[in-house]
């Protein structure tokens, strides 16, 4: 399992010190260019979450084919809703899977079906009987009152739910346009209310899933075998690489601004910065170092190996065909074991 | 603002009514679907479905819940409809049922789930019906074996329009990229007309024989896959996070245990081939390939993936060990 920290932390860090005032909304600032007045549902900027969430890229994939798949038949997109199922483990959820729930609309409002939960949950149960319910998801740019009653409805099931919300209608590249928020009940006016407060994620994988990711996202629609094998594992490796280089050109860029006066200098910034060169080289320890080298070692090793077999083959061929032009000229069978 | 405007029309377009054309596939028609099962066409013809159709989606469910499966196949259902020669396959979903080795049949118990699953399915708007299963082969490639052949053949007289699918999923991890298979059986009886060969692989020797028996009853399917308009936006997004796990991941590391395993079986194969030259060979030399041909594929092909762990971690040392140090 590998964990990676999600890149909210350049862009909002600093705002939600300095500049989120204006707002009422701690979100993500990027995608928060013009905030609508939301009522009361959201806590106060600062209120910070309470767990850690990782999300499997599988949970994105689902929401989005749901939305889809609801505009493709019903020909007008509508928010859907559904269950987020994993694992919880102290203060660290991870999201592993999810699926639809079914919804009734009672009036003006929308009801989850309850029967239709529980069915499906004695289904996961058999499948994948390590998982629990741990949330719901919704579509949407923001959190709406209504959603606070929904949030209220799934804590019946669980105590305090974590909302994820996907914007399919986001235009924004950079970021995945998704939300994750829990609640608590705090007093406005005097009263008990439900309120949504932000949480910040990390994307988790594991190594199968991160290859079907790739495949997906690169695929190429004519699968011809032709295309070097290569190539291909280069371009995949170039284009990581390619983007490490871009975030590092950011962060410098950001740093000759700072020195150069034209930006304020943010310590934390700077001070993680600092700390990342620091760290470089990565490994220099000899312990790695023959590690390393025994490695390049063992795979020098059976490339000969490879190589080897190859030969044998060729040569193999060869004394085969020799053998067949020889065999026209006449000789016996018994001639040919000298080859041999 | 420029970009507030543009954002506003880009909404617009965005809701209005007409679909990218590369969502259509989500639609589902009932009626249509109806009047294919009633023609059923793929009654004439034996190679009726050439190909097939996988959404990101299905594709990362199965993927997943195969490598869950560890060393144990795992099985699950598919979800979706037919088009013309294809068959298009919308979802899957995991069944709970764990088998060993060569030999998984679907229970009782999995029957009754999987009605109840697709009933509760097509509450929440997924209209599709099963047109397929498919079944994890840790390790040892995609391709069916003779209990997988006869329960195919079964689904296909019974359950048709049916297709089987086959994950791999530790070499998937090993050669970095997707190792699935798609296939439909012959009729019994049926001789296919001519056998071109198939794409080949590599198989472990104490399963090669299971292979080689039924692997003329049953053809392949040319797979391709598809993603929704959103599903491509995400992913563009996602990749923006993803690629530290592309260059942070370690194939070399990952599989040391697959990477052993398949020298062992190439060394059983070696020898094999040695007994088999030593008995000398003439006659049948140009019609099939000899022993030592295939075992040098296997050769090479696990020599190349290994190379490119071996390139990966050799990139990632100049880029981080060596830094800082010329100065």
């Amino acid at each position: 399992m590998e964990l990676m920290e999600v890149d909210v932390d350049m862009s909002a860090k600093p705002s939600t010190s300095s500049s989120a005032s204006g707002s009422s909304i701690p979100l993500d600032t990027t995608v928060n260019k013009n905030p609508q007045p939301q009522g009361n549902i959201m806590a106060a900027v600062g209120t910070s979450g309470s767990v850690t969430i990782s999300l499997h890229p599988l949970v994105i994939m689902n929401i989005s084919e749901h939305w889809t798949r609801f505009r493709a038949q019903h020909g007008e997109p509508r928010q859907v809703y559904g269950a987020l199922i994993g694992k919880q483990k102290g203060r660290n959820i991870e999201i592993m899977n999810s699926f639809e729930l079914k919804t009734d609309v009672i009036g003006d409002e929308t009801v989850i079906n309850k029967d239709y939960y529980n069915k499906k949950e004695q289904q996961y149960k058999q499948v994948f009987s390590d998982l629990d319910f741990i949330g719901w998801y919704t579509t949407g740019e923001n959190p709406t009152a209504d959603d606070i009653k929904i949030q209220k409805q799934i804590a019946a099931i669980n105590e305090c739910p974590i909302m994820l919300q996907l914007n399919p209608l986001s235009r924004s590249v950079d970021h995945l346009p998704l939300k994750l928020f829990e609640s608590l009940i705090d007093l406005v006016d005097g009263e008990a209310t439900m309120l949504f407060v932000p949480l910040t994620y990390t994307l988790a994988t594991e190594e199968a899933e991160r290859i079907g990711v790739d495949h997906v996202a690169r695929m190429t629609s004519n699968e011809s075998g032709e295309k070097s094998v290569v190539a291909e594992h280069l371009v995949a490796q170039d284009s990581a690489i390619k983007m490490l280089n871009t975030r590092i050109k950011i962060v410098l860029q950001y740093i000759r601004d700072v020195e150069a006066g034209k930006l304020r200098a943010n310590q934390e910034i700077l001070r993680e910065a600092y700390a990342l060169c620091h760290r470089l080289p990565v490994m220099q320890v000899p312990a790695f170092q023959e590690e390393f080298y025994t490695q390049c070692n063992d795979v020098g090793l059976i490339s000969y190996l490879g190589t080897l077999t190859k030969g044998c083959n060729d040569m193999h061929h060869f004394v085969n065909k020799f053998n067949m032009l020889y065999d026209r000229q006449g000789s016996s069978r018994r001639m040919r074991g000298l080859y041999y | 603002m420029d970009s507030d405007a543009a954002q506003k029309t880009w909404e617009l377009e965005n809701n209005i009514q007409t679909l990218p054309s590369c969502d259509e596939i989500f639609r589902y028609d009932a009626e249509q679907q109806r009047q294919i099962i009633d023609a059923k066409p793929w009654e004439k013809d034996p190679h009726f479905f050439k190909d097939i159709k996988i959404s990101a989606l299905a594709l990362l469910k199965m993927v997943m819940h195969a490598r869950s499966g560890g060393t144990l196949e795992v099985m699950g259902l598919m979800l979706g409809k037919v088009e013309d020669n294809t068959m298009i396959v919308m979802d899957a979903f995991a069944l709970p049922v764990e088998g060993t080795e060569t030999r998984v049949n679907a229970q009782a118990q999995a029957y009754e789930y999987m009605t109840a699953y697709m009933e509760a399915a097509k509450e929440v708007g997924r209209m599709e019906h099963a047109v397929g299963w498919y079944h994890s082969h840790p390790g040892y490639g995609c391709w069916l074996s003779g209990i997988d052949v006869s329960t195919q053949m079964l689904n296909q007289t019974y359950q048709e329009p049916f297709v089987a699918i086959v994950v791999d999923p530790v070499r998937t991890v090993s050669a970095g990229k997707v190792c699935l298979g798609a296939f439909r059986t012959y009729p019994k009886g049926y001789k296919p007309p001519n056998e071109e060969p198939s794409e080949y692989q590599t198989i472990p020797l104490n399963k090669i024989e299971d292979f080689g028996v039924h692997c003329k009853q049953y053809y392949p399917l040319e797979i391709s896959y598809f993603k929704s308009a959103l599903d491509r936006k995400l992913l563009d997004s996602l990749w923006n996070k993803y690629w530290v796990n592309t260059l942070g991941s370690s194939g070399l590391l990952t599989n040391t245990e697959y990477t052993t395993g398949q020298i062992m079986d190439l060394s059983e194969k070696l020898e094999q081939s040695e007994n088999f030259l030593g008995r000398g060979t003439d006659v049948n030399e140009k019609r099939s390939e000899d022993k030592l041909s295939k075992a040098t594929r296997d050769c090479s092909r696990s020599t190349i993936e290994l190379i490119h762990g071996l390139m990966a971690q050799i990139v990632k040392d100049k880029l981080f060990n060596k830094v800082g140090l010329g100065k």
